[in-house]
């Protein structure tokens, strides 16, 4: 007990996270039983895995005191990009998937140009380049009326969605990868440390010879190549795009960090904490969707949930 | 300290120091009526008439609302996610419950307003007493709101008197710029009392204001409050204009009353901007959709040019407005 209670705040706020999905998930078994049976319980984390990506990315702005609004058309880009380039080829699929993260990262790094040397609020930046990504993904595609448009994805990618390598569904290999790649660059490298000290202080972090606008770049366009990771997954799961797909997941990647005890305000969290609110946040909808009830009703308790989590433990100190 | 600092300045020089998110939006909004006249005339070979003109006055009614409630808890430094739940519910309500009687329509405004105060509240105590982050606390409360939109008008219908219409929204004349005057106005008394200025207070420095002994509490409820009020007015004149409800049109005004208070000058980080700037701001955003529609640009292509046309707007204001500070 006294351990647990020396664990810093932020470690804390991870933990809860951690037990509010598992809580979750017992609630789901009790509310509907089978719902812990072990392929229940992995294609949850499956789709948890969607928003754990983009959470990925959201994390890393939101540490630097940024957000990222950019992500329902950013995501939804790549996945057409996807199926575009790929026309469901497997041949062409390797070419397909660069071609697409670099779309992602290219996306997001114009986002951290403008927050960086433009000095454009995080807010309005991402959110012009939202507008900005829908116009151009419904131009191009003529309002996604091309005839390359309903292309389905190359069996690999559906593969790396579907799939399991091990006896373990290989989407959460990659999000495994990812929250171990993730957690490690915060934790240990120079650059986590630069995140931190940004978002904390960024002048000091300026003063202490962190390259700032470099940092905030490099965030940003890690969150377009997340979001663009997460489109390319979707894509492999629903076997082809559409439009509007990427909508969900800019409030739950949001939501998801929050709930993982990351401070919206930058410079305090962890990402485990966010890939367990991306959890938390599947469990309940999952729980909810068992539940068989209206849609209004899954709206209004979806929004209690997440405000009871957060007063339970995401308040801020006494000012 | 140099000398320079220390001259007294003339008195113009300090008014435009002081107001120049307001005259940058005064600019753009003039600039954006010239571009709509000029576009306006070389499509249709003549001058925006009364119909052109109610029209967007109409159109821009429920946005600018939104947008001025908006306001107020930007001001503080916080952001509001919800006020689009705010407007569907607002809307939903009104067409399920509207009578083509003056009581009828006097009672369920009045109800609906009181409906949009009840969700500010929510809000304002969440951020305030809950100690939690505007953004979280609105995304939280914004499903709700929604949900609740949905359960009280599950699919589009309903309907509003013509008589309503009228009043709110004359399509015939535009007549509602009388209320944006009356906002005006009203924002002008408000800034004035002590919850006004003690606003601009905590959205400059939350910290030092509570050493003045600001009751910030009291101030964030109030913002919040008259956030959803004016989110519900919005709905009102939103179901006005459609003549019907649907319990998701108003989804959309979230981010567009962001992005209008933005242009209207108002600062993310608070404490900075005034109604008058968001009123002009909500008039640019619907004049910039206008203008794409008249110049024909494929509708498809609309929102690639309304986010470049942000991004060039707010990075052009930021270049001007601090050129300017700076030489001062």
């Amino acid at each position: 007990m006294k351990r647990w209670l020396a664990l810093s705040q932020d470690w804390r706020r991870v933990g809860y996270a951690v037990i509010a999905a598992i809580l979750l998930f017992v609630l789901g078994q009790a509310v509907h039983p089978g719902f812990l049976r072990l392929n229940s319980v992995a294609t949850v984390l499956v789709i948890s895995s969607f928003v754990g990506l983009v959470a990925a990315g959201q994390c890393f702005v939101i540490l630097i005191g940024g957000i990222d609004l950019s992500v329902p058309w950013v995501l939804n880009a790549a996945a057409i990009m996807l199926t575009v380039t790929s026309l469901g080829q497997e041949g062409r699929a390797p070419w397909a998937i660069l071609v697409t993260l670099g779309l992602g990262v290219l996306i997001g790094a114009v986002n951290g140009f403008g927050v960086a040397f433009l000095g454009v609020p995080a807010v309005v930046m991402t959110l012009a380049m939202d507008g900005i990504m829908e116009g151009l993904t419904l131009g191009l595609t003529g309002g996604f009326t091309c005839g390359a448009c309903s292309s389905y994805a190359p069996p690999v990618v559906q593969a790396m969605a579907h799939g399991a390598s091990l006896g373990f569904p290989n989407a959460l290999w990659l999000w495994l990868a990812v929250i171990l790649l993730v957690s490690g660059a915060l934790t240990l490298t120079r650059f986590g440390r630069a995140t931190y000290a940004i978002g904390n202080n960024p002048l000091a972090a300026f003063l202490a010879g962190v390259s700032v606008p470099g940092i905030t770049i490099l965030l940003y366009a890690a969150s377009g190549f997340f979001s663009a990771l997460a489109g390319i997954m979707l894509v492999g799961f629903g076997g082809q795009a559409s439009l509007g797909m990427g909508e969900p997941y800019l409030f739950q990647s949001i939501a998801a960090v929050v709930i993982g005890g990351v401070s919206i305000l930058g410079g305090r969290g962890y990402y485990l904490g966010a890939a367990a609110g991306a959890v938390s946040l599947t469990v309940l909808v999952s729980v909810l969707l068992a539940l068989d009830m209206p849609d209004y009703f899954r709206s209004i308790l979806y929004g209690v949930v997440i405000l009871a989590l957060l007063l339970l433990y995401g308040r801020e100190e006494t000012g | 300290m140099s000398e320079a600092v220390l001259t007294r300045r003339s008195r113009a020089s300090h008014v435009v120091g002081q107001n120049i998110g307001l005259i940058l939006a005064g600019s753009i909004l003039l600039l954006a009526i010239l571009v709509y006249i000029g576009v306006y005339l070389i499509q249709l070979h003549r001058l925006p008439g009364n119909f052109a003109v109610t029209s967007t006055v109409n159109s821009a009614m429920p946005l600018i609302f939104a947008t001025v409630g908006q306001s107020f808890v930007v001001l503080t430094k916080g952001i509001d996610l919800s006020v689009g739940g705010v407007v569907d519910l607002s809307n939903a309500m009104a067409a399920v419950t509207m009578r083509n009687s003056p009581g009828s329509m006097a009672l369920w405004s009045v109800a609906i307003l009181l409906v949009g105060a009840a969700c500010g509240l929510l809000n304002g105590l969440l951020v305030g007493l809950g100690r939690l982050q505007p953004i979280v606390v609105t995304l939280g409360t914004l499903s709700i709101f929604q949900g609740l939109a949905i359960r009280v008008l599950p699919q589009p219908g309903g309907a509003i008197p013509p008589g309503y219409t009228n009043l709110l929204v004359n399509p015939n004349h535009p007549y509602a710029l009388i209320y944006v005057a009356l906002l005006a106005l009203a924002w002008m008394g408000f800034r004035r009392t002590r919850p006004g200025v003690d606003l601009y207070a905590i959205g400059n420095d939350e910290a030092a204001s509570r050493s003045l002994r600001i009751n910030v509490l009291r101030t964030k409820i109030i913002a919040y409050v008259l956030d959803g009020v004016l989110g519900a007015a919005a709905g009102l004149l939103l179901a006005a204009n459609a003549t019907a409800g649907d319990a998701t049109t108003g989804n959309g005004y979230t981010l567009t009353s962001i992005v209008a208070a933005v242009l209207g000058g108002i600062s993310l980080f608070g404490g900075r901007g005034s109604a008058v700037g968001a009123i002009c701001g909500a008039f640019i955003t619907t004049l910039i959709v206008n203008i794409l529609f008249f110049s024909h640009v494929d509708p498809l292509f609309q929102s690639f040019y309304e986010g470049l046309f942000l991004l060039i707007a707010v990075v052009a204001g930021g270049v001007i407005g601090g050129t300017i500070r700076r030489r001062r």
